[in-house]
């Protein structure tokens, strides 16, 4: 029997970044403009250079459960999503386009909020919906909506996920775990002891003033994954080792309470509204300041420090050992024999 | 009559000063003649003398015998008197010497008994010294930088030969002939006692100073023959708590020392099998069981009715203990949580601060890291818990030649490597958990010296766990990268069922049936797997059975907080308001967010969030044990299991019958575990705690031997082995053992390795021998 795709595939572990390295990656022969970041740098987006500046072009598909949420909703969550993967390339978001797909009998006031929602948040970002396209397929076909958004940005300098450097700090930019514990707390109806909410939020704004700080080396998105993923992914392509502070990793104490009482590891949660930011040493404290005067930055903590490696995250953890911060599998896996 | 006699000895008896022991023995009783080493063919001895001096000498060679000696052949031919020799001598032609030499890696043997007369005799330049050994005992493996055996080629290359120890070294007759490690005050390495900063400490005999802090409750950092102890005494509990506080290990036991047999009977039982492994070179710890009442402290080993303990084995610690007015010193590994034992000075200055008030080093280094062995009896027979110092490295000899040559990265926690090369496999020292960078690169590290030492330029094959997560597994992509090895993935169980196979000696093309229970493994399904009843060979198996699939909530938390377990072993099996009461009333400990937590994991097996099944052995013992009120929480590796094991341990009468059900579903036997358990939960509080102990334990025993005799009927198979940590357990062994043996059946476990994750790498690479294309 052949192979499958399991959901796994999709979980923004080892196993999604396999099927798209030796999958999806390898089927296009042409996968770059030339001179910009292609398919195979698997980044949060891809660069086209023209006339001495960058431009950033990258598209997202967005299908969550529930579509509304604490603290967001699918139509929120697509606009900021595709904002922030234009904003950690270092790039001014321009426009987006975006493609819906509907499921026969989906009401149309939800449609409406959704599409509401999108709406608010581009005025938040200041930047317009120039494009789009609306499918609906049979009941059953998709689970309500899912929404394609594809957008466009430019920037003076890209910025990459690989160009972390020994000597860099790591900035976390809000508190994590945030979203995927406030998306399964009312998915699943568990009892927390405080509501969570999505941390969902345009970042570009932060991201902007701590461009204008300068040193900024490496920028990456967290989302599925989590921390974990995207650290590993910096660690590796930038062919450094990360080394973290457990005690400096801004968390909630709800939420840090809630996956010791699920199981789950806030590292590999995903989020919406937090960014990963690598900084040259002497402009860490500068950068950090500059983020927490922004609207979604007020956590923004430096959690760790890059040294020279093999492309490993090592964490020092409260109890004063010392263990290796694996790259997610793709769902929560027992390890303890 | 005089005679002649020409004898020669095949085995282990090269390189270990055993000519020099030969000559003492032919001079002893008057005879001629001579002793050469032959290579390939062993030994050669040719005596000349009375008939009667000839057969003493051939009874001291058997009585006298050099520890580390093994005669795997001794032939004797007797052939008349010839009066051509004047004396007896060792013929140093040396024929094949270098070929033996280049193969010889020799473990580390305590020190011998003349060595240790020597060490408390004042007449004797080796007086109260530390590092005292000659050709037959004394550090090598740990010493070791590379092959051939030469002091070159040892950490003692930083000592320079005195002139005494010069001419040792050269004598024939002396049984210092050829010993590469050999040493004296004369420029020999040195103890110092620092304090943890670093900074020496001016005292005249550092020895002496650090047994009277250590009389006096202090902990101090010793360094030996493999790495770095941790040292407390045992008659005090308040300096055995600090330790625990100090290195947040609440429970987990730690080893003991003591300096003679008679003080270690002063609190333990010792059997006679255990004395032999106690007193052996290898000086392995042994698990014994406590005497009742335990006259040293009760937290060395809390709430487990054996203590590990070990004798002496270098000058180091015999003059430790000799100083020391204690009947037994803690011996605890130093490292931090999941990081390898230290081994330098360096480390020891800057890791232990905080742990150890005083730090008793020398100057040696240590080349290669290697931990105590720990051996414990489990249904009468000796099983190595971890097998490391002294035993390494001393290969499985395996019954097929394989032309790939092996690399197996092992699993994830108390971890081996090996080397599969020709008809051997080789595995590595102890490596501990493999969680850290710093044991990451230990794993590394230990591949890549027994690779150097055994002329293994590239692997043919890797061979890792199938587990999509396992740090080894970045080590074995590393290699696979490193040398274009083709990689093998191996289920876990199948490299249990593997691992004992091979130290069996059964044949390629063969099969059996596995008892295969331990913590978790993953299957191949993904699913935790850890309860198994395979069938199959090297080439491949099925799994013909297995134990109910439990939910586990929260996936690893549930294998540390054992409440939680309990309640998913429980739930459909009593109503739910039930359940949460009696939980809530005797086994919150088992949470640790109190009755919150209860509450969330009901939502979560209810909507299977986060809940793997899984038909572990290890989660039910530790379920079980919950229930009973033995053990709440994993503080340490198989506590739940092993603090269920210690309950029963007293109780030997069976009257509690628990229900014993194997069902088929779709070819599979599922051994009904929930039942079980909810029928102890009906009988706890009618009977003994030890007593439901036991029941469980023998019932579950029961089924699952039941389940491994049908599977054994189904496919015509006559050998039924157990494999995996939880075949330490001395009660789940024996019945299995009796059930398989009274049918006539044929009942295998592990001898050589360890039947727990020590010795799966061994099955990883017989494997991989055979699955690779």
């Amino acid at each position: 029997m052949g192979e499958v795709i399991k959901l796994e595939h999709g979980g923004g572990g080892r196993l999604m970044r396999r099927l798209i390295e030796e999958v999806i990656v390898p089927a296009y022969r042409r996968n770059r403009v030339e001179g910009g970041i292609g398919l195979p740098e698997m980044d949060d987006g891809a660069s086209i250079p023209i006339d001495g500046k960058s431009y950033v072009f990258t598209t997202d598909t967005y299908t969550v459960k529930p579509i509304f949420f604490p603290g967001g909703d699918i139509g929120r969550l697509a606009v900021c999503g595709t904002v922030n993967d234009i904003a950690v390339m270092g790039a001014t978001p321009v426009a987006l386009a975006s493609s819906i797909v509907l499921e026969e009998g989906l009401h149309m006031d939800l449609l409406r909020k959704t599409v509401g929602s999108m709406s608010e948040a581009l005025e938040e970002v200041g930047i317009p919906l120039i494009a789009g396209d609306t499918k609906v397929v049979e009941r059953g076909g998709i689970d309500e909506l899912m929404i394609t958004v594809s957008g466009l940005g430019i920037a003076e300098k890209v910025i990459t996920d690989s160009g972390l450097k020994p000597g860099d700090k790591v900035i976390f930019s809000g508190t994590i775990g945030n979203h995927q514990l406030a998306l399964m707390s009312s998915r699943e109806g568990l009892r927390l002891d405080a509501p969570v909410e999505s941390d969902v939020a345009p970042l570009w704004g932060m991201i902007e003033g701590a461009l204008n700080v300068g040193g900024v080396t490496a920028m990456k998105d967290p989302t599925r994954g989590g921390v974990s993923g995207a650290l590993n992914d910096m660690a590796r392509k930038s062919g450094v080792d990360i080394l973290l502070q457990e005690e400096e990793i801004p968390i909630r104490g709800v939420v840090r309470s809630a996956s010791d009482l699920l199981g789950l590891d806030p590292l590999e949660l995903a989020n919406e509204g937090v960014a990963i930011i690598g900084v040259q040493g002497e402009k860490a404290e500068k950068v950090l300041e500059v983020i927490r005067r922004s609207k979604y930055g007020c956590d923004a903590a430096i959690v760790g420090d890059v040294q020279e490696g093999v492309g490993r995250v090592v964490m020092e953890t409260f109890v004063g050992g010392r263990r290796v911060v694996r790259e997610p599998v793709g769902s929560p896996m027992p390890r303890i024999c | 009559m005089k005679r002649r006699a020409i004898v020669t000895i095949q085995g282990l008896v090269q390189g270990i000063g055993f000519r020099p022991f030969v000559y003492r023995l032919a001079v002893k009783r008057g005879l001629k003649g001579y002793v050469k080493n032959m290579g390939d063919a062993g030994v050669r001895i040719d005596l000349n003398g009375e008939e009667a001096s000839i057969r003493a000498f051939l009874r001291d060679l058997e009585a006298e015998k050099i520890p580390i000696a093994v005669y795997a052949k001794i032939d004797v031919q007797w052939r008349d008197y010839s009066d051509e020799h004047g004396g007896f001598t060792i013929d140093d032609s040396d024929l094949g010497r270098r070929e033996v030499k280049q193969s010889l890696i020799p473990p580390d043997v305590a020190i011998c008994g003349d060595c240790l007369r020597e060490l408390f005799d004042p007449a004797d330049r080796h007086y109260l010294y530390a590092f005292t050994c000659c050709a037959i005992c004394g550090p090598r493996f740990t010493t070791m930088t590379d092959i051939p055996y030469d002091r070159e080629r040892t950490t003692m290359l930083d000592f320079p030969l005195c002139e005494d120890c010069n001419r040792e070294f050269y004598d024939p007759i002396d049984r210092r002939l050829n010993a590469q490690t050999i040493c004296c005050p004369q420029g020999g390495p040195e103890m110092a006692l620092y304090h943890p900063t670093g900074s020496p400490i001016d005292v005249e005999n550092p020895l002496k100073e650090a047994a009277r802090l250590l009389d006096e409750g202090y902990t101090v950092a010793v360094k030996g023959i493999g790495g770095v102890h941790l040292a407390i005494k045992t008659t005090d509990d308040d300096p055995i708590l600090r330790l625990r506080e100090r290195r947040r290990k609440p429970g987990k036991p730690f080893a003991i020392m003591s300096p003679s047999l008679d003080e270690v009977e002063g609190y333990a039982a010792v059997s006679g099998l255990e004395r032999e492994l106690l007193t052996s070179y290898a000086r392995p710890i042994v698990a014994l069981r406590k005497s009742e009442p335990f006259p040293l402290s009760a937290y060395i080993s809390p709430g487990l009715h054996t203590v590990g303990t070990m004798l002496p084995y270098s000058g180091i610690h015999y003059l430790l203990l000799h100083y020391c007015k204690e009947p037994a010193l803690v011996m605890t590994s130093a490292n931090y949580p999941g990081e390898p034992m230290f081994v330098s000075n360096e480390d020891a200055f800057g890791k232990l601060r905080g742990v150890a008030d005083y730090l008793l080093l020398h100057n040696r280094r240590i080349h290669t890291r290697c931990d105590d062995s720990v051996i414990r009896l489990t249904d009468g027979q000796p099983m190595f818990l971890r097998k490391s110092r002294g035993y390494v490295l001393s290969p499985v000899a395996l019954p097929f030649t394989s032309e790939r040559r092996v690399v197996a990265v092992g699993p994830e926690l108390t971890s081996t490597a090996s080397i599969l090369k020709e008809d051997k496999c080789y595995l590595t020292q102890h490596l501990g958990d493999i969680e850290s960078p710093e044991s990451v690169l230990f794993l590394r590290e230990a591949i890549g010296h027994m690779m150097k030492l055994l002329r293994v330029s590239t692997p043919d094959v890797v061979a890792c766990d199938l587990h999509p997560a396992f740090l080894s597994k970045d080590v074995a992509y590393e290699l696979v990268e490193e040398f274009g090895s083709e990689l093998v993935e191996v289920q876990h169980h199948h490299a249990h069922l593997a691992s004992l196979m091979a130290e069996a000696g059964i044949s390629p093309g063969e099969e059996i049936v596995t008892v295969d229970c331990d913590g978790y493994g993953y299957g191949s399904d993904g699913s935790p797997w850890g309860g198994e009843i395979l069938v199959g060979g090297y080439e491949g198996f099925e799994r013909a059975g297995h134990l109910e699939p439990q939910p586990m909530p929260g996936g690893d938390i549930a294998a540390i907080r054992y409440g939680r377990m309990l309640q998913g072993v429980l739930y459909g099996e009593i109503p739910n308001d039930e359940l949460r009461s009696f939980l809530c009333l005797n086994c919150l400990d088992g949470f640790s967010m109190g009755e919150r937590e209860i509450d969330v994991v009901f939502d979560q097996i209810e909507k299977g969030f986060n809940t793997p099944m899984t038909t572990s052995a290890g989660r039910l013992l530790d379920a079980v044990s919950c229930l009973l009120g033995f053990s709440y929480s994993r503080t340490y590796e198989g506590e739940g299991a092993m603090k269920l094991e210690a309950a029963a341990a007293s109780c030997e009468n069976d009257q509690v019958e628990l229900p014993v059900d194997v069902e088929e579903s779709g070819g599979t036997l599922v051994l009904k575990t929930s039942q079980m358990v909810r029928r102890l939960l009906e009988l706890r509080g009618r009977h003994e705690r030890g007593q439901l102990a036991h029941s469980f334990q023998r019932a579950l025993a029961v089924g699952l031997a039941e389940m491994a005799l049908r599977a054994a009927e189904v496919d015509g198979l006559n050998t039924i082995g157990f494999t995996g940590g939880v075949a330490y357990n001395d009660l789940i062994t024996r019945i299995i053992r009796e059930r398989i043996e009274s049918l006539g059946l044929r009942f295998l476990r592990h001898r050589l390795v360890p039947c727990g994750d020590g010795g799966l790498s061994l099955g990883q690479a017989a494997v991989a021998a055979f699955a690779a294309s």
